[in-house]
């Protein structure tokens, strides 16, 4: 056979082949099981939500281990594994606020059939306290003063202070039953299967099957004490990349994918699916930073109002991120602890101008850039690497150059820009004057957070401090601190009201732009309501055409 | 030969010591691992500080290399922050095959890099596979067909398949292959995955699965290796013994596949020997773009979380390859040419 013959017959076999287990294998193929595919971009670290608090990692837990609270889709909490939220009223938080008693339900079960119970509290209210276990966080089971189980239904927590963000307990519930002999043996849970391979869950959905990198499966819960999920399976295909994701959504390869960019979600919508913007308590901001290192003009504030009156973020919304945001005004827009009264600063470069003039910065040495006493006004401005983030930058870099103010840019991959004071990290260590992320309170939709304390600053005693804008304000440290112990509602809207208002005023933090979750959900997957906070609350609803 | 390979292996020692000296300080820069710990928000500082602690992160970097090497089940560390080194360490270290817990899944960092090997394997023999015998049969006929249509044709072809970046090529043929094919009604190939859930890991599925991604990753190789067949056949192919065993009247084919494919094989297995081994560290961007869960990505997403464990265990992997391979295509050469001798 001639050379040509074979190349050629090579061609036909491959092509042939192709064609022929395409035809017969590929999207589309219906069997009687229902399987929906969810595209995550990132694989999550562990199913044991004690060891990670990465984001893919907790927003499976409504799938197969459920919160002892959650959140629905106007993030409202309301009750799961208990029989009421406690309050006040109904006696579950005592007068002195010191003591929070839950009810659990009487016909809660593990996946095995056990009855979830107070021990399964106990039990991880002390794998996460002790030291021996490398958990993610501690935070907030270390402000507890202690739990007690006077029975096997009810579980009492208590504090030395009053402690307003008890929302943010009980996020996972591990089982006594299964876990306490491999603690017991092993002496920890770091090395525990069951982190891997949780054998029994709580949720509509049990662990079946992780392959590292490509997927993670869940199928239905059959002993489930709550509504039986419509769905047989959830099947969780891990994708990388923003484009594949894309791709895999139209071809169907997907049913539901997040963190869609704002420019593919034409291409996604004419493929038929659905974008779904939650509100998830993010807010894109830009963080000013007063350290010694940094350019003292910063700590003006006519300098830092002025730079808000400069940036046109408006248009930035409208042109960059296609209408489907907008600036807000605070930290906790789109909360109950907004501020209604507080409206984003308008663009108005001649307010920019006017302030910068009182304030002495001008160009005495028409470089194009201001200048006062021999400083001039350039900022070192530093983000992460992520597109939408470089594109704001360049915008802001002509909009304040347009105001005399000049800005060097700087972009890090996360782990070097978030790395700490004692990793010399950029942003901890005052190398930039402006840093912009996207944030979120930490235990969302509770307000507090904790990096605006003085006592977080990073310094050589402090090495892993957080406030890493190094503003010491002591009214504001005054009221960051009394709303931890506010656990009145009111009272604690009070308190963020004027929170909000002196970071306001003195733009210590400036909000570009609301920074919603976006999803695509496929035509076929139906019933489907996400939250900010337990995105998948009623994934027992979901079902498919 | 068996003392020059003992030699040689005696020799790598020294050099993986090297090596992972070198590795273990470049990763110590290149990141802070409990920055977010691949959360959405900063790491609490009282967590860092405690989970810097409980992890060894907060000992000096020389304390480090040896507790990777030779473990710290020979002293004691302190867990629960009061100053007092008072628990058992339970590393035993790299000489005894223990690379650590990685930062981010903790568990067994050659655990996790195992499980992916086989995925890679399978991706990267293929393409390989694919390269070698697409190589092999267009290089061989341009160069006995030279300036032909074809052979103008494949080094037209072979120049712009080098010079386009493999994620074009990736993401142009999903596009072409799946989401177009699929709006035109035709049969459309899958976009990313080892297989359909709703059919099954089926040997059928994967073979489907790694359509695309061959594709990709051959067209980039092809190009090279099909070169590098080429010039070597041509140089072959106008040497002496060609001619004389056309004067002998030896049939055709087996001047081409016996004396001179052989011979202009030399410079081939170099560049397939040092190729191989890095078959191992997996196709970044391919696997990225085809969501295909090989090491290329789990190197990817571990060196952006400073996950040392897991980075440290495939670079080492890949040096001791490297060496391995080396080593074999040595032996590969006194095999092809017995003019080879390592006495």
């Amino acid at each position: 056979m001639s050379t040509k013959k074979i190349i050629t017959l090579m061609m036909v076999l491959v092509i042939s082949l192709s064609l022929v287990l395409s035809a017969c294998g590929g999207g589309g193929t219906q069997k009687s099981s229902k399987v929906a595919t969810l595209i995550f971009t990132q694989e999550p670290d562990t199913l044991n939500w004690l060891y990670s608090n990465m984001y893919f990692s907790q927003i499976l837990a409504q799938v197969y281990n459920v919160w002892t609270w959650e959140y629905d889709d106007q993030n409202q909490p309301y009750p799961v594994l208990i029989t009421e939220l406690p309050s006040v009223e109904n006696g579950g938080i005592s007068a002195d606020s010191k003591t929070i008693t839950l009810h659990l339900r009487d016909d809660i079960v593990w996946s095995d059939g056990k009855p979830i119970t107070s021990a399964d509290y106990m039990f991880t209210y002390e794998m996460y306290i002790n030291p021996v276990n490398t958990v993610s966080t501690t935070y907030p089971y270390d402000q507890l003063a202690g739990v007690e189980t006077p029975d096997a239904k009810t579980v009492v927590m208590t504090f030395n202070e009053p402690f307003a963000p008890w929302l943010g307990f009980w996020k996972s519930l591990l089982p006594e039953h299964i876990l306490r002999p491999v603690f017991e043996k092993e002496g920890t849970l770091d090395n525990a299967a069951w982190n891997k391979a949780p054998t029994v869950s709580a949720g509509p959905f049990v662990f079946k099957e992780w392959q590292s990198g490509s997927f993670l499966r869940f199928v239905r819960n059959d002993k489930y004490w709550g509504d039986k999920p419509l769905l047989d399976e959830i099947f969780v295909r891990i994708v990388p990349d923003d484009a594949s994701q894309v791709a895999a959504l139209k071809t169907g390869d997907g049913d539901l994918g997040i963190f869609i960019s704002y420019p593919d979600i034409p291409g996604l919508e004419e493929a038929g699916l659905t974008i779904v913007s939650v509100k998830s308590g993010y807010s894109e901001g830009m963080f000013m930073s007063l350290s010694d290192k940094t350019n003292p003009a910063l700590q003006d504030v006519s300098v830092r109002q002025a730079i808000a009156y400069a940036l046109d973020r408006e248009k930035v919304s409208k042109d960059l991120l296609l209408g489907k945001t907008r600036p807000g005004a605070t930290l906790w827009d789109n909360s109950p602890y907004v501020d209604p009264t507080l409206t984003p600063y308008p663009y108005d470069p001649a307010k920019a101008n006017e302030l910068l003039d009182a304030a002495g910065w001008i160009d005495s040495n028409g470089d194009g850039t201001r200048d006062k006493d021999g400083v001039e006004l350039v900022l070192r401005y530093g983000t992460t690497t992520k597109e939408v983030r470089q594109s704001f930058q360049a915008i802001a870099q002509q909009e304040l150059a347009q105001v005399g103010i000049g800005i060097e840019l700087f972009n890090y991959d996360s782990d070097i820009f978030f790395a700490s004071y004692g990793d010399n990290g950029p942003t901890y260590n005052g190398d930039l004057d402006i840093f912009e992320w996207s944030d979120v309170p930490t235990s969302f939709p509770d307000p507090d957070i904790a990096y605006w304390l003085c006592s977080e600053i990073p310094s050589d005693e402090n090495p892993q401090g957080l406030n890493a804008q190094y503003i010491c304000d002591e009214e504001l440290d005054g009221l960051f601190q009394l709303q931890t112990t506010q656990v009145d509602m009111n009272a604690r809207i009070a308190t963020f009201h004027q929170i909000s208002k002196i970071m306001y005023d003195k733009v210590y933090w400036l909000s570009l732009w609301l920074d919603p979750d976006i999803w695509a959900v496929s035509s076929r997957l139906v019933n489907v309501k996400l939250s900010g906070s337990t995105p998948f609350y009623n994934v027992t609803e979901w079902d498919l055409k | 030969m068996t003392r020059y390979i003992l030699r040689r292996l005696l020799q790598g020692i020294p050099l993986l010591f090297i090596i992972s000296i070198l590795l273990f300080v470049m990763l110590q820069n290149m990141g802070d691992p409990l920055a977010t710990m691949g959360g959405r928000t900063v790491t609490r500082s009282e967590d860092r500080a405690r989970l810097a602690r409980q992890l060894g992160l907060d000992k000096p970097i020389l304390v480090q290399y040896i507790y990777w090497l030779v473990g710290n089940d020979w002293t004691h560390v302190d867990v629960d922050g009061d100053g007092i080194a008072e628990t058992q360490g339970i590393r035993k270290g790299v000489l005894r095959g223990d690379f650590g817990n990685s930062l981010v899944r903790r568990q067994p960092a050659m655990d996790v890099i195992l499980d992916r090997l086989p995925n890679t394997l399978i991706l990267m023999l293929t393409s390989e596979f694919v390269v070698i015998i697409g190589a092999l049969v267009i290089g061989v006929y341009s160069a006995i067909k030279q300036y032909s249509l074809l052979d103008n044709a494949v080094t037209a072809f072979a120049f712009v398949g080098y010079s386009m970046p493999i994620f074009f090529i990736a993401l142009s043929a999903m596009y072409i292959f799946a989401v177009n094919f699929k709006r035109w009604g035709l049969p459309y190939l899958p976009t990313v995955g080892m297989f359909d859930p709703q059919v099954g890991e089926t040997p059928g599925q994967i073979i489907l699965h790694l359509i695309l991604p061959v594709l990709a990753i051959s067209i980039n190789s092809f190009s090279a290796y099909s070169r590098y067949v080429r010039s070597a056949m041509l140089e072959a192919m106008n040497q002496d013994y060609i001619r004389t065993a056309r004067a002998k009247g030896l049939p055709r084919r087996e001047i081409i596949f016996i004396h001179a494919l052989k011979n202009a094989s030399l410079p081939i297995v170099t560049v397939v020997g040092l190729d191989l081994p890095f078959l191992l560290g997996g196709a970044l961007v391919t696997e990225r773009i085809f969501a295909w869960p090989g090491m290329g990505r789990l190197f990817l997403d571990h060196v952006s979380r400073g996950d040392t464990p897991v980075v440290m265990g495939i670079m080492m992997l890949i040096a001791i390859a490297v060496i391995i391979f080396q080593i074999l295509t040595d032996i590969v050469y006194a095999w092809l040419d017995p003019r080879i001798r390592y006495n």
